[in-house]
């Protein structure tokens, strides 16, 4: 009878047991069962990260050694030091270009830029140029930056081809850093008679770090990754002259390249190349974990030194708060 | 002086430091504000009141040009500041907000330290000597300065509202405007904070000129010198309805629309 209908003339229930309806029980085992799933998608992310950690380091820690991490390889030692080496060098002149043309092109969409046609197409160039194959770009690289510039299979034309590859991605993990810059800071500035530029450089910019720090990371793991641009502009070989190098224009090979040479051809005169290859799989992946958490820590105390213990204020909030 | 302002406008006296002129307000298609004429007189509070949408925060906005920042937006009339009109092609935006500064709805401290939330404004403003003495200065005229000396390098968001708000009211003095603007300044504080900043109201006018938008009619009848009401016609654009002494609007409004708002009988 109590739970017959929710009408407004009904007599009072008159007895309470404190028990949940049918429905409400039905609505209960409805919620744990979605809360399940929900829960068995984040695990199996999780687990998944971690069996990858898990079986590449212990298929690859073994072959660590010395000679391996900090000689170049001979006939008889699978040795990547240089391969090491050649990879930070092109994560840093990548970056070099990148950063500074991503951060100011991502500045101009978000901050100067008005609504209208040229924006639109700069916006979809940027869209489309994200979703296009890197082999694409490799091929683009090759004959730009290989035969029309001359600079031949090199370190130069590898970085170029991945700054090309990567500065969509920039772009765009950027300038959503720079958006979501609360405009209440902007106002502040302007209202201070701060100038655009000033409002731009000292405080929405310094505001946007830790979003432009994740931008960052996120394309220096694609740099670090990357093979199949790489293999068509840079080679995949060591120069001979270059194992430390900082000559731009020597033929270099990164480790992802590695990895990819040894799967494909093996190494000449060693007789376990597969070890080198897991080994060689280990160090990238400990590279790219290093920088996230290296990157992770550093945004963490950022974060902490521009807001105080407060949580990050939210747009749009009405909280009423006290003095 | 100009030859602008040689219209009638009692621009020389130095009784009204602002005066805004047939105001009128568009964005895009929509019009905002009609023929808004107030004059504001200096080191008085003027208060701004009236239902939602009658746009005297526009008003408040269009009086130190941050409706600059809205690309729809259009402003006709004049708006004198010492006589000069502050939408002569002349202007410098900046150099005007220098002048006349604002203080907003929600807290806004940058996300830096307290020390430099103040010394932002003042270096951008082309000042660096003394800064420390400038901070404290701001502090002290904010009423912040005991709650916070020993804090100054921790960041503003780390304080409460009512303090984050004394701290941005700290950081418009710091420039020293003449006029302080505020957008309903303590309706995100409970009742201890917003009677804070209203006691800080009173001891600031001695110095500055200050307009201020409030929903809170007890707010405009505590504080305020003046006040304006705002109405809205039915296609939504808003007007002055009836600008007087404050004690005058709320003990003898001259008009029956201020009179049924002040009472409580609609908006």
């Amino acid at each position: 009878m109590a739970s017959q209908g929710l009408d407004g003339g009904r007599p009072l229930n008159e007895v309470f047991t404190g028990r949940a309806t049918r429905s409400l029980r039905r609505a209960r085992i409805v919620d744990r069962f979605a809360t399940g799933l929900m829960w068995a998608a984040a695990l199996m992310l999780v687990a998944v990260l971690f069996a990858v950690i898990a079986s590449l380091l212990i298929a690859g820690i073994p072959a660590f050694s010395p000679e391996f991490l900090f000689t170049p390889g001979t006939f008889t030692n699978p040795g990547i030091g240089p391969q090491i080496w050649c990879t930070f060098y092109v994560l840093f002149l990548t970056l070099l270009i990148v950063v500074p043309i991503g951060t100011g092109a991502a500045v101009y969409m978000s901050e100067y830029a008005r609504p209208g046609k040229l924006t639109n197409i700069i916006r979809f160039s940027t869209e489309s140029l994200a979703s296009v194959p890197s082999i694409v770009y490799g091929v683009f690289g090759s004959i730009v930056f290989l035969v029309m510039m001359g600079l031949g299979y090199s370190i130069l034309s590898g970085s170029l081809t991945l700054a090309l590859l990567n500065l969509p991605l920039m772009v765009r993990v950027a300038e959503d850093a720079i958006r979501s810059v609360p405009g209440s800071y902007r106002e502040a500035s302007l209202a201070l008679a701060g100038s655009k530029w000033e409002t731009t450089r000292k405080v929405v910019l310094p505001a946007a770090l830790p979003g432009l720090l994740t931008a960052i990371v996120l394309t220096a793991g694609r740099i670090i990754g990357e093979t199949a641009p790489l293999i068509l502009t840079m080679g995949t070989t060591i120069s001979p002259n270059a194992y430390y190098s900082l000559n731009p224009l020597s033929t270099g090979e990164t480790l992802a390249v590695h990895i990819w040479v040894i799967k494909i051809i093996g190494l000449p005169g060693v007789p376990n190349s597969q070890a080198a290859a897991d080994g060689s799989a280990a160090v990238l992946l400990l590279m790219v974990l290093v920088i996230n958490i290296f990157v992770a820590y550093f945004n963490t105390r950022l974060e902490r030194r521009l807001r105080g213990a407060a949580p990050p204020p939210r747009a749009g909030g009405s909280k009423k708060v006290g003095t | 002086m100009n030859p602008n302002n040689s219209n009638g406008t009692p621009a020389a006296n130095g009784k009204y430091i602002l005066q805004a002129d047939k105001l009128n307000v568009h964005y895009g298609n929509f019009h905002a504000v009609r023929d808004v004429s107030i004059n504001f007189e200096r080191n008085k509070i003027t208060a701004l009141i009236g239902p939602s949408g009658c746009g005297k925060s526009t008003v408040l906005r269009s009086l130190n040009r941050m409706n600059d920042l809205v690309d729809t937006a259009r402003i006709d009339g004049h708006v004198r500041f010492y006589g000069k009109n502050l939408y002569d092609p002349d202007v410098d935006a900046a150099e005007v907000r220098r002048r006349i500064g604002m203080v907003f709805q929600k807290p806004n401290p940058f996300p830096k330290s307290i020390y430099d939330n103040i010394a932002w404004g003042v270096r951008v403003n082309g000042v660096r000597s003394n800064m420390d003495d400038i901070v404290e200065q701001a502090l002290r005229g904010a009423a912040l300065w005991d709650e916070v000396k020993d804090k100054l390098k921790q960041s503003g968001l780390s304080l409460s509202g009512g303090q984050q708000q004394r701290l941005c009211i700290a950081r418009a003095i710091a420039i020293r405007p003449d006029i302080i603007l505020m957008d309903e300044p303590a309706s995100a504080l409970d009742p201890i904070a917003t009677l804070r900043i209203e006691e800080l109201m009173t001891e600031l006018v001695k110095d500055y000129t200050i307009v201020i938008v409030t929903h809170n009619m007890q707010q405009a009848a505590r504080v305020s010198d003046y006040t304006a009401f705002f109405s809205v016609t039915p296609d939504r654009t808003g007007y002055l309805e009836e600008f007087g002494q404050t004690n005058q609007i709320f003990t003898s409004p001259q008009s029956q629309i201020t009179e049924d708002y002040i009472t409580g009988r609609f908006g």
